[in-house]
């Protein structure tokens, strides 16, 4: 086998693997509607909207922040 | 997995770097050794003839004038043999260009003369009329820097084995030995050589002074440079 | 600090608004005396004859190109991250004073790599590369930069107090990789100073000068990789970032479809890095690498249209707002345009048409009906909007933004239209052939039949500039304007009359 048909054989599987990735994201968005912290992927938008320094977070990292 | 990535920064961008770093691995690396072999008739560029590339690199001559004839008729009737990959072997770095507002040079050498190019490079329209070409006068005047060109000669022979003082074979079967200087002084030699017999067909009085005084104008290097180009 | 409620603090936003648009005046008033050059070759010696080196269109050229892609752009997405990044993490600058200090260092670095890029450009120090024409020592100062920029990111997002990362700071990070593997990779190259002859001599010639790692074709090809995604991760990447932050922020309408703007961001991400190749079609680079060029050229629409969608669907049911504010109206042209030049594109990619296309000016339109059109409106449109906000006063005036709007979009029009009409007449001409199998034209004819759209473009790109320097003048009397209240401003930006 030469560097050519690694190359292509390296092609052809990456893409389809990054393809059924990219369906199966896809496929949890659509379905699932939520992600894993039960938050609604469409509530994300109000990170921009309620911005100011004192709004709360759409998902806090931590109540208190300790880090 | 997701929704994992989206809060972890760091694994995130891991995450993008693979996907955007996929295209350049497969596309790109397993090519390289293939494409830069010389074809035959390709010699490294002297020492005079890399210091006109250098001219014509400081005045982005690639900003107006390709280097690439495409493989189509209209393009072999005007400019010769479409391009082959191994002809740009020491080409450091390539000059395709991107637009042509000017025409493509690749070329030039087999259909323009010194002369030709010395009265353009002067007053583009005397030779070219209804060219918008600027006239590059500071050509003359400003003289070639033959130091930077001796270091890349190095550099190139001990980096990437450009095969200088070595015989390459030719399209006529011959052999052709392009020099390489021992020392900084004698490059100057070397290029003052080389400047000499393209100063021979120039008109211009002031030039052939200079050369004949051992320096080297610009424009007898750019002119070296272009009638190389073949 | 005694007891104030904490801030978002814009020092460093601030700072890189200045220079977006004063980078801006110099790259746009360099475009439009390229662009009468060539309409007037006499403006070559604009400054006389003894000048002539520096003002002639060749050394102007990268100067151009870097100035607006490196100065103009840039900054924006400097000046806009330095604003969104602290608002979507909601975390102050304030908070760190690790943070702020590599903000400042990363301001004051990138103005002296711009002051020694313009000076060596000027000088004819390049290596001829597009969009890469710095020699070593400003490379390494680049990547310096760049590297205090990715600090000063992952810094405030590793002190953030939203647990998950707004889809803006997804784009900005994107900027940020893509960029930094790109011009690395493009920039390899030994400086020749180190080189030693056989008689021992060191450091000959130029300190300064380079020669690239890669020869010919490999050149190229790593070239157009860096050429094409430069202008993917300069061009399209972080000002995707800034429209889905400031269109639904400026018209308090969400994203029409968070989830859309995700897989966007990961279709896009993978299909863009391929699409390199178009640059190099009909030229040695293998055969299979241009087609994959062109077909990863046209799947490329689908990530583009789903972020440009998007964007006009949240405008869905506010369309009156288009008509009442100029700011959502720049908003809105630009991600119109931006649909507009990433169909244009893959069609110039197909390899038929780059036949045509290739090495003419429809390329050149092409460019920048995406980048006065799309990027131009869009960071003047961020800068609209954050200009109430960090300097706490009204826009200045509402009617010369509103003027401003009409005479840049008139401007763009010009100039794409004159240069696709250039671009293919000229492709035509090159390729006519008589009835004897002759070339019908010589080459200075497909030139001269361009002047008229030379002397259009050139008034389209001098309109664009009017229209910007009307831009810097609001900006500037907005510093000093009426000042509003003190509470946060949520959607609608104030503005004067």
């Amino acid at each position: 086998m030469n560097i050519a048909e690694i190359q292509a054989y390296g092609y052809f599987i990456l893409t389809f693997l990054l393809v059924l990735v990219l369906y199966g994201y896809i496929y949890h968005l659509y379905t699932k509607k939520r992600d894993a912290d039960g938050v609604d992927y469409e509530s994300y938008s109000n990170m921009a909207l309620k911005d100011d320094i004192d709004d709360a977070p759409v998902s806090a990292l931590s109540e208190e922040k300790e880090k | 997995m997701f929704h994992w990535l989206e809060k972890h920064p760091f694994f995130f961008a891991v995450g993008v770097f693979i996907a955007i770093a996929f295209a350049g691995l497969i596309e790109i690396l397993p090519n390289f050794a293939q494409a830069s072999r010389p074809v035959i008739g390709t010699a490294p560029y002297s020492t005079l003839e890399l210091a006109g590339r250098h001219v014509y690199i400081k005045n982005s001559c690639n900003a107006c004038h390709s280097q690439l004839v495409r493989p189509f008729k209209s393009e072999t009737d005007r400019y010769g043999h479409y391009s082959l990959s191994g002809e740009y072997a020491y080409d450091r770095p390539f000059l395709w260009g991107s637009k042509r507002t000017g025409p493509d040079l690749m070329r030039v050498g087999n259909y323009r003369t010194t002369d030709w190019h010395e009265n353009h490079m002067k007053d583009p329209h005397s030779v070219v009329p209804g060219s918008i070409m600027p006239a590059y006068k500071w050509l003359f005047t400003n003289k070639a820097d033959i130091d930077t060109v001796y270091a890349e000669q190095l550099t190139v022979a001990q980096h990437f084995s450009v095969p200088y003082n070595q015989d390459v074979p030719m399209r006529d079967g011959s052999v052709k030995n392009v020099k390489m200087a021992q020392s900084l002084s004698e490059a100057h030699e070397i290029a003052l050589e080389e400047a000499k017999a393209v100063a021979v067909d120039m008109k211009d009085q002031d030039v052939k002074d200079a050369v004949s005084r051992g320096e080297i104008p610009e424009i007898v290097a750019l002119i070296a440079y272009m009638n190389s180009l073949k | 600090m005694e007891n104030r409620p904490l801030e978002y603090d814009y020092t460093i936003a601030k700072m890189f608004m200045l220079t977006t648009i004063v980078l801006g005046i110099v790259g746009m008033l360099i475009g439009v005396i390229l662009a009468f050059q060539l309409a007037f070759p006499g403006l070559n010696l604009i400054l006389g004859d003894n000048l002539a080196e520096y003002t002639n269109f060749s050394r102007l050229r990268p100067l151009h190109t870097d100035a607006v892609i490196f100065g103009f752009t840039l900054s924006g997405v400097f000046a806009t991250w330095y604003y969104v990044g602290q608002r979507v993490l909601k975390v102050s600058m304030a908070e760190s004073k690790l943070l702020m200090t590599i903000g400042k260092l990363h301001f004051w670095l990138y103005l002296a790599v711009v002051a020694a890029a313009v000076f060596s450009l000027f000088a004819g120090v390049t290596t001829s590369k597009e969009y890469a024409e710095f020699e070593w020592p400003i490379d390494i100062g680049v990547v310096v930069v760049w590297v205090l920029f990715g600090m000063s990111m992952f810094g405030l997002i590793g002190i953030r107090r939203e647990k998950s990362l707004y889809i803006s700071v997804w784009y900005y990070i994107a900027t940020f990789l893509g960029i930094a593997m790109l011009y690395l990779f493009n920039n390899m190259e030994i400086p020749t100073m180190f080189a030693t002859s056989p008689a021992g001599e060191t450091g000959i010639g130029a300190w300064y000068h380079s020669v690239s790692m890669y020869a010919g074709t490999n050149d190229a090809l790593v070239q157009w990789w860096y050429g094409h995604n430069a202008v993917a991760f300069g061009f399209t990447v972080p000002i995707v970032a800034m429209i889905y932050y400031f269109l639904p922020k400026e018209s308090g309408q969400a994203i029409y479809s968070y989830k859309l703007s995700l897989l966007s961001f990961w279709g896009l991400m993978f299909v863009y890095l391929w699409a390199g190749g178009h640059h190099l079609l009909y030229s040695t680079v293998p055969d299979w690498m241009q087609t994959m060029g062109s077909i990863f050229s046209i799947i490329l629409i689908l990530p583009s249209w789903g972020s440009a969608i998007n964007m006009l669907l949240t405008m869905k049911g506010e369309w009156q707002q288009v008509a009442a504010s100029p700011l959502i109206k720049f908003m809105i042209l630009a991600s119109t345009f931006y649909m507009f030049s990433t169909l244009e594109g893959p069609i110039q990619a197909i390899k038929s048409v780059n036949a045509i296309a290739h090495f003419t000016d429809w390329i050149v339109g092409h460019v920048h009906d995406g980048v006065l059109g799309w990027v131009g409106f869009m960071i003047m449109a961020a800068l609209y909007h954050m200009a109430p906000r960090v300097f706490k006063r009204e826009i200045y005036s509402k009617a010369i933004m509103t003027a401003q709007f009409w005479i840049q979009t008139l401007g763009v029009v010009l100039y794409f239209t004159s240069m696709w009409i250039a671009g293919i007449t000229q492709g035509m001409m090159w390729r006519a052939h008589d009835e004897f199998g002759n070339l019908a034209y010589s080459f200075i004819d497909t030139v001269t039949v361009l002047h008229p759209y030379y002397a259009i473009r050139g008034v389209g790109g001098l309109l664009y500039l009017v229209g910007f320097l009307m831009f810097a003048y609001n900006i500037y009397k907005t510093m000093s304007s009426r000042p509003v209240e003190e509470r946060e401003l949520q959607s609608a930006s104030p503005m004067g009359a």
